[in-house]
């Protein structure tokens, strides 16, 4: 397991948004994690990612507890995200973007040619090099998400939580996206944890899903066994469909 | 062909920037040799300003941090060092890195848990920080003097040099020259690390705190250290405003001094560095313009202020760059 999530609950006050979650992720796996509105998928990821801190439960990144740390540690311990409405770094161009998450945690003061290299190199492998000197803010959310994507690369994950994706992209730009997103996985090795509307997208790309409903696991397995499950259908079209 | 006529076209324009570069640094090299002693006064509190606001500039234009308190650590500087000379009978010379020192460490004490705080919240705790610290000044008798000011106060002790012969810093025409050496090396410090890796992690957070967190910025010590080095610079300037006024009063230090430096940042354009140096040029002119009608002064500013954002929220920077396509 490169991930293990146990008995995880985070609560809100009196809104319990996860309750006593336990999932685990293979290094190399595609997990998707799918669930109706508030079924407590982005907190999850906010969870893991540092963002908050979990109500009770732990979270394990190779055997080793990361829950209670900060977001940028969490980072540099190997875990990069993506943001459900994008973020971008609205006043520099794509390639200064992209060079900041690679020079966040390096010592020195400057910026040297091998790092400038492997700008280039994520640039062309997220399909970004003809905006290099584009400003961030002025690209369209598309090609925001593909930034947002280039610089949680740049920053070296293990592992990378990306919270929707593919929301408000066209079908070209979401084939185009599962392609990118399949050679992470490959070629780098990167282990993939999605949380995705896009059930196209999802389906296609992941090898084991995750079903969450108000903030519990209902159902897991492959694609197919999740999307015919009963529970699944039940918590997405209501009893009747069951 | 047009590539040839594009980079002819930029080394021509690094030559006027050139060209004229060299003619206001020759402009402010001779000033002291024509103008009245009342000119020269005036200038050498708009080069301090020009540094309160360029470092300023740091924290609110590079680092995206709106502080009210640049004016109390200006203060807290000159008074330590008044107070390293006086009390301590350390030389100025020793006093004025000392004091950039230890504002920079206090500014890291305030900002720890300040920066804590986001936004409105952090800014409306620095501004009552700014209160207290001219409490302290007015109300510590023994330490400061009080409502009476700080006096006896000496100019930096003078040396000799080969040609030149004595450099007497009691002369307003020689301090002059040491203010102006003091902003160029502020100037060109903060240009480097703005532009250095550092620099870069500062405007990440300035953009976006939560994304910065994420890639794996530590954004609170980041924020910390931009207020710290900010705060150091206002304490080394006040350290030369001490020694140049020789007479240190709470007054000089109210909230108001604070609130100055950032309209002054903002009139010229934040997260440039050299707009907010035009805007203390401006500033300072306009005030000493305005001495018959002190109570004026703010209005007028408060106006000035409201219409140059609704216009340009970039400052005079801002314009520049309307008029030339580009700062410089």
């Amino acid at each position: 397991m490169i991930l293990q999530v146990e008995g995880l609950s985070k609560a809100f006050g009196g809104v319990l948004a996860v309750k006593d979650l336990t999932f685990g992720v293979l290094p190399g796996e595609r997990l998707g994690i799918i669930g109706p509105n508030g079924a407590g998928k982005t907190t999850t990821f906010n969870v893991i990612s540092g963002e908050y801190r979990p109500t009770s439960g732990v979270v394990l990144l190779e055997n080793t507890r990361i829950d209670g740390l900060r977001p940028h540690e969490v980072n540099r311990r190997g875990i990069a995200r993506t943001f459900q409405i994008v973020r971008v770094f609205g006043s520099l161009s794509v390639r200064e973007h992209v060079l900041t998450g690679l020079i966040s945690r390096q010592p020195s003061l400057r910026i040297s040619s091998r790092q400038e290299d492997e700008v280039e190199e994520l640039l062309e492998f997220t399909g970004l090099e003809r905006f290099r000197s584009t400003l961030a803010r002025n690209l369209t959310t598309a090609y925001k998400k593909r930034l947002e994507l280039a610089t949680a690369l740049a920053t070296h994950p293990k592992l990378l939580l990306l919270d929707e994706l593919m929301a408000g992209l066209n079908p070209v730009e979401v084939e185009e996206s599962m392609e990118v997103l399949r050679r992470i996985n490959e070629e780098r090795g990167i282990t993939l944890v999605v949380v995705e509307h896009v059930m196209r997208a999802i389906m296609g790309l992941c090898q084991r899903i995750i079903v969450l409903h108000h903030g519990e696991k209902i159902a897991e397995g492959s694609p197919r066994e999740v999307a015919s499950n009963p529970r699944v259908i039940e918590a997405y079209l209501g009893e009747e469909y069951a | 062909m047009v590539t040839t006529l594009l980079s002819r076209q930029v080394s021509l324009r690094r030559i006027l920037v050139l060209g004229a570069a060299t003619v206001v640094a020759l402009l402010f090299l001779s000033v002291p040799m024509g103008a009245t002693d009342y000119v020269i006064y005036v200038m050498v509190l708009a080069f301090l300003f020009a540094a309160l606001a360029a470092s300023y500039d740091l924290l609110l234009g590079y680092t995206g941090q709106l502080s009210f308190a640049h004016g109390a650590f200006y203060g807290i500087g000159a008074y330590t060092s008044a107070l390293i000379t006086l009390r301590a009978g350390l030389p100025f010379w020793v006093a004025f890195p000392l004091t950039g020192v230890f504002v920079f460490v206090l500014a890291g004490g305030v900002g720890f848990p300040a920066l804590k705080l986001r936004g409105a919240y952090f800014a409306v705790t620095t501004f009552f920080f700014a209160h207290f610290v001219y409490l302290v000044f007015l109300n510590s008798v023994a330490l400061t003097g009080g409502p009476l000011g700080l006096s006896g106060i000496r100019p930096p002790e003078g040396f000799n040099l080969p040609i030149l012969g004595v450099v007497d810093f009691g002369s307003l025409r020689i301090y002059y020259y040491l203010a102006l050496a003091f902003l160029v090396a502020v100037v060109g410090f903060l240009y480097i690390l703005v532009r250095s890796r550092l620099g870069r992690l500062f405007v990440a957070i300035r953009e976006d705190e939560v994304l910065a967190e994420s890639i794996g910025i530590n954004t609170a010590a980041y924020k910390v250290l931009s207020f710290s080095i900010s705060a150091g610079l206002a304490g080394m300037t006040g350290s030369l405003f001490a020694h140049f006024f020789r007479l240190l009063h709470p007054s000089t230090f109210t909230w108001m001094t604070s609130e100055m430096i950032v309209i002054m940042t903002l009139v010229g354009g934040t997260g440039t560095l050299f707009g907010p140096m035009l805007g203390a040029g401006i500033v300072t002119f306009i005030l000493e313009l305005m001495r018959f009608a002190p109570e004026l002064r703010f209005i007028v500013w408060a106006v000035a202020l409201l219409t140059i954002l609704l216009f340009e929220p970039k400052g005079l920077a801002g314009i520049a760059v309307r008029l030339f396509g580009r700062l410089v």
